[in-house]
């Protein structure tokens, strides 16, 4: 996993000295690569080519003392202070300000050449050593590896935690099933349908940002009823805020109109507003819950996001998913310029953009999914260019990438949340659980009439001579086989669900299965609620 | 016998058939009051008390009766089916299922019907059958079990450091398993470090109620391969009768690709006089490396033995049923299925045999030394790395207590890797190369 967000703004110890440099100029190299974008970095800064070795050193200043190893000599002496010995913070000379670039010392990477060298030492030796070194740290439990003991520390701390969420509703705190369930999940269908119809802003390269706040607020899930316009609407904190949020709810509950009716794809700008949905991050007002039920009132707002508008509204909660994203975004200038056509002129400008920023951009197919993985970075749009710096700030690291590309397609999907989970089980399990139910009838109807035209004695066929003995047995006890005929129902024993004695029972049962998987599909729409619920409320 | 099952008058006649066979449990029954079958049906067997030592009565019921059959008892084989048929439903525990459905296949012996009820079966299956149930039951499966996920992780890990550094790969799909091995490699082709190869994918449909759903999946792998921005071709060749058909022409092999030949319980479902054929096959394709698993049972050196055949049988798919059991809800309707799927190859297995109608789906399984035997014929194994078999037990930590991996001991001519389910090795995963 790229270091993830918290990593690189609330990491401690040497990785905070790196990045307290970082406020001015982006650290990371995907960061660098935007700035790449219109060419040499910074053509004044000192281009420093470091050899692999001095790039994968670690600890190279140790305490004398405890023989604790440092990255830099400043921590080390920081580090020295502890033990009362001697120590010695270099000052920042003003000549030192002089910018310093890095480039991979890795002929054929693309940081090789000077003009897309990275902008810090932290930077280019952990590029360095993911792309090129050895993976060496591995998770004990998903056994995924790592070629930087950051990465790997940072996933331990969360591995297993972490959930994966498909828009189907399905949680999966296992990355692989994870990834099987997306490929075969109705979600994706739907996705490039909807991406079809209309060019998608893509959220996230930032599927961190979304996990992050999954984890860090436990799951407390509030749980609302998908068409339940909750009560008691609280205070909202500020107004202003509040107010851009209501309105993006408003809005987002006229896309959700506009998507519920389960026909699947429609020309809707819904992708606009679901592509937006990661953003939502940490830094959410408390109470989003309560917005959410603020909604009816705050209906009116709506004009102002006129341009995606349908009719009427009404509580429906997986919307509210929606409104952190511009409430987070907390530009409300920006919500109320939404225009499709700006958006998408915006996107196709990312997406036409020279330099790809991930190796999943790369395929230059223009294909509607790719498109959305290419603008993958667009998704800023809507924020501020402190959130956009964010947004492009954690480097998506190939690895990382795919995954998060995953995540962002089920995120992409909650849009649809209602429709393609009754669509996805509801509807669907229903229906093959009656045609099993209707293949069980069917294969009595075949399978008795078919044994009825053997003859009565087919024991008799057994090719042995007890056959007057079976009949015996047969006829002898009819009781036992009840008032039916008997010779059909002794058949009936080659389709155990089908004897005579059980023919009640297993139809019974089946009628029941089908009752129970119906039961089961609509608790897995309610899940879906409940998940929605829950993404609220951990966002809050 | 547990005598809560009966009534009074039936204990002796239980012991009596135990005991001795024919003609004294015959008399024994001519006594025996009508019974009321809902009543025993109903009742759980573990409701009363089970004698301990020799635990299931299915197990004991379906054996006598398998041996009556092939001592052609008939009066004999008449009690014990009636008995059975009793006692047995599919809607039960472990030890009813079991009894049902391997009841319908002793029945199918005795009648030499086992062709009829297996076309039955299959057709049912296929007409109940679509993407959507199938790939609910699938997920579902692998979901709660690594019965299937523990082949792909060794699959896909011995495929992937076989293709490391390959740019233009292809592999041939002979598995059955709606393609759900693939969006893992996928992913982890879209990460590798060097350029993201070409991947063709070529599935080889052997069984028919995959068919209508090929489609289908073919469109998801091709949806998924773009979203991972991975090159991706995918065919699907159907209406094979023989494996051992297949051709480089057939399947597209192409000079400059790197061959992977994928076969999971695919070599069992080739005729078992076909199987060096369609390992001379693979051979000609000059695959960098072939994976194989199977599930371990020897159904195949046995099968003249009815008996014999019938108790191993009986012994993988009481560990199958009881695996089954274990994973799933009781309620849940995927279990049932894939207890259905194992009703037609029980069928299949124990009551089809002199006939050779049907092309597909023979069902032999061999064991893993015996697919040794012949694999070595045209091939030599890749033993799994470290990495790989890390990866199969991290898989394995994520399931239920019980699963476990063996791998070869030492000395051991064995190749590959087992999967045990309770110390039982039920699957077995290797990796071939020329």
């Amino acid at each position: 996993m790229p270091v993830d967000l918290d990593n690189s703004s609330t990491a401690s110890g040497e990785a905070s000295v790196s990045s307290s440099g970082n406020q001015s100029q982006p650290p990371k190299p995907t960061a660098k690569k935007k700035r790449s974008l219109p060419g040499m970095p910074d053509p004044d800064a000192e281009v420093i080519a470091l050899s692999p070795k001095t790039l994968m050193a670690t600890n190279r200043f140790v305490c004398e003392i405890c023989n604790k190893g440092f990255q830099r000599d400043q921590n080390l002496q920081l580090h020295r202070r502890g033990h009362n010995l001697p120590w010695k913070l270099r000052q920042r000379s003003s000549k030192e300000v002089k910018k310093r670039v890095y480039v991979c010392p890795e002929q054929s990477c693309v940081h090789h050449d000077p003009t897309r060298a990275l902008g810090d030492l932290t930077g280019i030796k952990k590029h360095f050593c993911r792309k090129h070194g050895e993976k060496k740290w591995k998770c004990e439990k998903c056994s995924k590896k790592y070629a930087v003991q950051s990465d790997w520390k940072a996933h331990s701390k969360i591995c297993g935690t972490r959930e994966y969420k498909c828009d189907c509703g399905t949680l999966f705190s296992r990355r692989d099933s994870f990834i099987t369930h997306r490929a075969f999940c109705d979600a994706l269908a739907e996705e490039s349908a909807r991406a079809q119809t209309q060019p998608v802003a893509n959220p996230n390269s930032e599927s961190d940002t979304k996990i992050q706040a999954v984890d860090s607020s436990p799951p407390t899930p509030v749980p609302v009823p998908a068409p339940a316009p909750a009560p008691a609407p609280a205070p909202a904190p500020a107004p202003a805020p509040a107010q851009a949020q209501a309105q993006a709810q408003a809005q987002a509950q006229a896309q959700a109109q506009a998507q519920a009716p389960p026909a699947p794809p429609q020309p809707q700008s819904s992708g606009v507003i679901s592509s937006v949905l990661p953003i939502k991050s940490p830094e959410l007002p408390e109470n989003q819950t309560q917005i959410v039920e603020e909604t009816p009132v705050t209906t009116g707002l709506n004009g102002s996001c006129s341009s995606t508008t349908s009719s009427s509204s009404n509580g429906s909660t997986s919307c509210s998913v929606f409104a952190n994203l511009f409430a987070s975004s907390t530009a409300s200038a920006s919500l109320q310029t939404p225009q499709t056509h700006g958006f998408s002129d915006l996107i196709r400008a990312m997406a036409a953009r020279p330099d790809p920023p991930t190796d999943l951009a790369r395929p230059p197919s223009t294909e509607p999914i790719s498109l959305c993985l290419s603008t993958n970075h667009g998704s800023s749009i809507f924020g501020t260019a402190g959130q956009e710096r964010r947004q492009y700030a954690p480097p998506p690291q190939p690895a990382m990438s795919a995954t998060a590309l995953l995540q962002k397609a089920a995120q992409m999907g909650a849009a649809a949340t209602n429709a393609s989970l009754l669509r996805g089980f509801g509807i669907v399990s229903s229906s093959s659980s009656s045609g099993q139910q209707d293949g069980l009838h069917w294969s009595q109807r075949q399978v008795e009439p078919d044994n009825a035209s053997v003859p009565p004695g087919l024991g008799l066929g057994l090719h042995c001579d007890g056959g007057s003995g079976l009949k015996e047995l047969m006829m002898g006890t009819p009781s036992v086989f009840g008032p039916k005929q008997t010779t059909l129902d002794f058949l009936g024993l080659g389709m155990a669900a089908g004897g005579s004695t059980n023919s009640g029972l297993s139809a019974l049962i089946t009628s029941i299965g089908g009752g129970l998987d119906v039961a089961a599909a609509a608790a897995a729409s309610f899940g879906g609620g409940e998940f929605t619920g829950k993404d609220i409320g951990r966002s809050s | 016998m547990d005598i809560t099952l009966f009534t009074p008058e039936e204990s002796p006649f239980f012991q009596s058939t135990q005991q001795s066979n024919g003609q004294a449990a015959i008399d024994m029954h001519s006594n025996n009051q009508p019974q009321n079958s809902h009543t025993s049906t109903s009742r759980s067997s573990d409701s009363g008390v089970l004698p301990s030592a020799s635990g299931k009565w299915a197990s004991r019921l379906l054996k006598e009766c398998a041996q009556a059959i092939s001592e052609k008892d008939s009066s004999k084989i008449h009690q014990l089916l009636w008995m059975l048929n009793e006692l047995a439903s599919p809607y039960g525990d472990c030890d009813q299922k079991l009894a049902s459905y391997f009841l319908q296949a002793l029945f199918c012996k005795a009648t030499e019907s086992g062709q009829r009820c297996y076309k039955t079966l299959t057709s049912v299956a296929e007409r109940s059958h679509s993407f959507d149930s199938a790939r609910k039951l699938i997920l579902k499966f692998q979901e709660v079990s690594p019965w299937m996920t523990f082949g792909h992780v060794a699959s896909n890990g011995a495929i992937l450091e076989a293709l490391e550094g390959e740019t233009k790969l292809h592999i041939i799909d002979i598995s059955n398993t709606l393609c759900t091995q693939w969006p893992t490699l996928l992913e982890a082709l879209a990460t590798r470090n060097d350029d993201t190869p070409h991947l063709k994918l070529t599935v080889v449909v052997t069984t028919s109620t995959v068919k209508s759903v090929m489609k289908e999946v073919g469109q998801r792998m091709e949806k998924f391969a773009r979203l991972m921005g991975v090159p991706f071709e995918f065919n699907a060749i159907m209406g094979l009768n023989h494996l051992a058909e297949l051709t480089k022409e057939v399947l597209g092999v192409q000079e400059d690709e790197a061959i992977v030949v994928n076969c999971i319980g695919a070599l069992r479902r080739a005729e078992v006089e076909e199987r060096g054929a369609v390992i001379q096959m693979f051979q000609s394709l000059r695959p960098r490396v072939v994976t194989i698993v199977e599930e371990e049972a020897d159904l195949s050196s046995s099968r003249d033995d009815f008996v014999k055949c019938f108790e191993e049988c009986l012994r993988f798919y009481t560990l199958y049923f009881e695996m089954l059991e274990e994973s799933f809800v009781p309620t849940s309707n995927e279990r049932l299925m894939l207890e259905r799927e194992s009703s037609r190859s029980i069928v299949r297995v124990l009551a089809c045999d002199d006939e050779k109608s049907s092309e597909e789906d023979c069902e032999r399984r061999e064991r893993g030394s015996q697919w040794s035997e012949r694999l070595k014929e045209a091939f030599s194994p890749v033993g799994f790395s470290d990495d790989v078999v890390d990866d199969v037990k991290a898989l394995l930590k994520r399931y239920k207590a019980g699963w476990a991996l063996v791998l070869p001991q030492g000395d051991h001519d064995d190749s590959g890797i087992y999967l045990t389910w309770k110390e039982e090795p039920v699957l077995w995963a290797s990796a071939w190369k020329p």
